[in-house]
């Protein structure tokens, strides 16, 4: 799996660090961290509540389209 | 989102490594059972059955705070290294007393403490604490490491 800098970079912007992240989502640190580095896949329910923190729609954090990625 | 037990992504790690340790008890086991069978006893009974349950769930328990899937996302705040810390002490001061114990109340006379079965659980106690202090050091460079 490849790396989630949609994610990442969206977090920067709201100047959010993981542990936030993680604390609004109910995670650990370490499953957003996974997420970001590819290492975790998250299920659609965890992907919501990190798109509602973070103020962005699914397709703009998880969509991968073959042009750009 | 519960905030009480894992997350979803500990949850995955710990049946996984639940699933690998699980079988790599029964296969000790059956490995046991068998050099049992062809006359090969590398500690009596009670001691090696013990033994093998200690390595398995050791190594199951050092996969999990290895893998950050040992505690959730409520109880992550507490650094709870003193309490551990004196548990570690208590339980080292226990198993010591018990090994004495034994040996001044003529206990050992009995054949069921002839095969040092008593010291090999304590080494193995004394293994699985350093297991713990161990995976507790790990856990701290890791902390460091994937820190942003």
């Amino acid at each position: 799996m490849s790396k989630n800098l949609k994610m990442k970079s969206a977090r920067a912007a709201k100047d959010m660090s993981q542990k936030d992240i993680a604390d609004a989502t109910g995670v650990t640190r370490q499953t957003i961290n996974a997420i970001e580095n590819g290492d975790y896949n998250p299920s659609i329910n965890l992907c919501i509540a990190i798109c509602k923190v973070l103020g962005k729609t699914l397709n703009d954090l998880f969509w991968e389209d073959d042009v750009n990625e | 989102m519960n905030k009480k037990g894992l997350d979803e992504r500990q949850l995955h790690k710990k049946n996984m490594i639940g699933n690998q340790m699980f079988l790599l008890l029964l296969y000790a086991l059956m490995l046991d059972a068998g050099l049992y069978g062809f006359g090969f006893r590398w500690i009596s009974y009670p001691a090696n059955v013990m033994l093998i349950l200690t390595i398995c769930s050791g190594i199951y328990v050092f996969r999990l705070i290895r893998s950050n899937a040992y505690v959730g996302p409520s109880t992550e705040k507490e650094r709870p290294f003193l309490k551990t810390f004196l548990m570690i002490l208590v339980s080292v001061a226990v198993a010591g007393a018990i090994i004495i114990l034994v040996n001044i109340s003529g206990f050992s006379s009995n054949n069921q403490t002839g095969d040092m079965a008593a010291p090999i659980l304590f080494i193995a106690a004394f293994v699985a604490l350093a297991v713990a202090v161990t995976t507790i050091i790990i856990k701290r460079v890791q902390d460091k490491d994937d820190a942003e």
